[in-house]
């Protein structure tokens, strides 16, 4: 039983690589997307999920990557060797907004980092360099889409393998206990400031390796893309909607989002509504199944695995 | 003594706006000590525990500890330098195992271990305190009274020098107090040092070495507890306590 998630994530991550070989180019794009999207959910999860500090400022480090890319490619860096750079650059950020928002608990760190992206989505809207909010593109020259996508698939799945070290790990203990009593980790010795700085750096460095592959496949980025608050809200919808704080979930979230935005955006009717259908799905599994479509899975399958015998809950219903 | 003294604690205030929690009090526990720290409601036991494991900064005084001087070091600091604290309400976290709790202390306390040896440490500290047939149930699910011995556990594991009990004897019956008293023994004989918080003068006199009597933040006694229990002041700050003045 314990073999079944890894083996359907060894059969997704070598589906996901070899997809080139027999799928079109349109279907391509749609499973690009959907690599892209896990990378957000699952990278999010690490600190938003497993440390329980909810930050709707992820849109940031995807914005980091992209531009870091895009100027070092303008002055005639080859793009790929751009990527560690903005990693680097991410973490250095994370920690510099970390130590400050850290000290703030629940909702007020989740207000403080809304602040944050804003401030940096208008800094990089108004600042020369960044070529304000008409954006920048990638200077000309060859760009392989199979190379990208490629890239893409294995940080989808360096992503998600990172992520199920990490739950597995002390470390990723030391975050569940941050999650459930922060008072009560620290009086046992954990360095909580310590922990969710290092997890907001690992996230951020991930997402912001996603966000100089994006740059590199749309050739075009702008503060109103990248840097967006619907973004970054995006990038919370999915792991809550999949599954908070496992490492299936935000798979299963990123899945069902944006293949739910493929579709949604294909209905003119339908392009600018898109935001209120999430939001219609984001109360749904709140209020019905705090733990996602992965907790709902579950509890159908053990359920299912106990129809023979007579269910042990009917005495418990009460 | 001060000079060996594992914990020492001097002329230490602490004032919250206007209030005077705590006012100049000084004491020293020694090594292998089991030490308690009793007083009447608001008589600023728990600010004296706060200030002790970090949570609070005395507004004055200094605390030390093996000779380091802790004031204003972060909980967690302490913890690693082998000075813990349980919590008289207890905070397991919930959605992990009993032996999940434990192997938070043993990882991240002055311990720090890891793997197969942090493992052994969690299955010792799991049979003394006699939790090793739930160790694998989550702990929301145990009763009050396998939680107040998962907060000891967790404390220990984390291999303290200076284990500080916020009022462990509180809310038991006398069958229960005898049964915590020879686990504050215990404790002891495996060379941890104790220090305890209590309301109960007598649910700590069974147990003590010496004890310290906290009243309206001042220090009015300090000694062997049957020598204290005699003292006029302390009864006097017991007065209206009923169980206690009845004595």
């Amino acid at each position: 039983m314990r073999r079944l998630p890894l083996a359907t994530g060894a059969a997704l991550a070598i589906f996901t690589l070899a997809a080139p070989l027999f799928l079109e180019r349109g279907t391509l794009n749609d499973v690009w997307n959907l690599a892209f999207a896990v990378i957000l959910a699952s990278a999010w999860n690490i600190l938003g999920g497993f440390a329980g500090q909810v930050s709707l400022g992820y849109s940031v480090f995807l914005g980091i990557g992209a531009y870091t890319t895009v100027l070092l490619s303008l002055k005639g860096v080859n793009p790929f060797w751009t990527l560690p750079l903005g990693a680097v650059l991410a973490v250095l950020f994370s920690v510099l907004i970390g130590l400050p928002a850290f000290r703030l608990r629940g909702p007020y760190f989740t207000i403080a980092t809304i602040g944050v992206g804003e401030a940096v989505r208008v800094t990089a809207a108004s600042a020369s360099f960044t070529g304000g909010s008409s954006g920048l593109r990638m200077p000309a020259g060859s760009f392989d889409f199979t190379i990208n996508y490629e890239a893409m698939a294995v940080l989808a799945i360096v992503t998600v393998a990172v992520a199920a070290w990490v739950k597995r790990s002390a470390f990723g203990h030391a975050l569940a206990a941050i999650r459930q009593d922060i008072d009560a980790a620290e009086a046992l010795g954990v360095g909580s400031t310590r922990f969710k700085l290092a997890a907001h750096a690992l996230s951020a460095a991930l997402v912001a390796l996603a966000g100089s592959l994006y740059a590199i496949n749309f050739q075009y980025i702008a503060p109103g893309s990248v840097f967006d608050f619907r973004l970054s809200l995006s990038i919370v919808l999915m792991p809550i909607v999949g599954g908070v704080g496992t490492v299936a979930g935000p798979v299963l979230g990123a899945i069902v989002f944006s293949t739910l935005q493929i579709k949604l955006l294909a209905i003119p009717a339908l392009r600018d509504s898109y935001l209120f259908i999430y939001g219609a799905l984001l109360i749904l599994v709140m209020l019905y199944e705090p733990r996602g479509l992965f907790g709902l899975a579950r509890r159908l399958a053990s359920r299912l695995r106990r129809r023979p015998a007579p269910p042990p809950e009917a005495t418990r219903a009460l | 003594m001060p000079s060996e003294a594992l914990l020492s604690v001097r002329g230490v205030t602490k004032r919250f706006g206007g209030l005077t929690a705590l006012y100049d009090v000084s004491f020293d526990v020694a090594p292998g000590e089991i030490f308690g720290v009793i007083g009447p409601n608001g008589a600023g036991k728990t600010t004296l525990f706060s200030c002790l494991v970090g949570a609070q900064t005395p507004t004055s005084g200094e605390i030390r500890f093996r000779g380091e001087r802790l004031n204003g070091l972060s909980t967690n600091a302490a913890v690693r330098r082998g000075l813990v604290r349980t919590h008289q309400i207890v905070r397991p976290f919930r959605d992990m195992t009993v032996e999940e709790n434990v192997s938070i202390g043993a990882h991240f306390g002055a311990g720090k271990r890891r793997g197969a040896d942090a493992r052994r440490r969690v299955a010792d500290v799991l049979g003394r305190m006699g939790l090793s047939a739930r160790a694998g149930a989550l702990a929301g699910t145990l009763p009050i009274g396998d939680l107040k011995r998962l907060e000891i556990a967790r404390a220990l594991a984390t291999e303290p020098a200076c284990l500080c009990l916020d009022e462990v004897m509180g809310g038991l019956n006398p069958a229960e107090i005898g049964a915590a008293m020879t686990l504050v023994s215990e404790i002891r004989a495996s060379g941890v040092t104790v220090l305890m918080i209590e309301h109960h003068i007598h649910a700590v006199a069974g147990v003590t070495d010496r004890v310290l009597v906290l009243n309206f933040g001042e220090k009015i006694a300090e000694g062997p507890p049957h020598d204290v229990l005699k003292d006029p002041a302390v009864v006097t700050a017991y007065i209206g306590d009923d169980e206690e003045a009845a004595s």
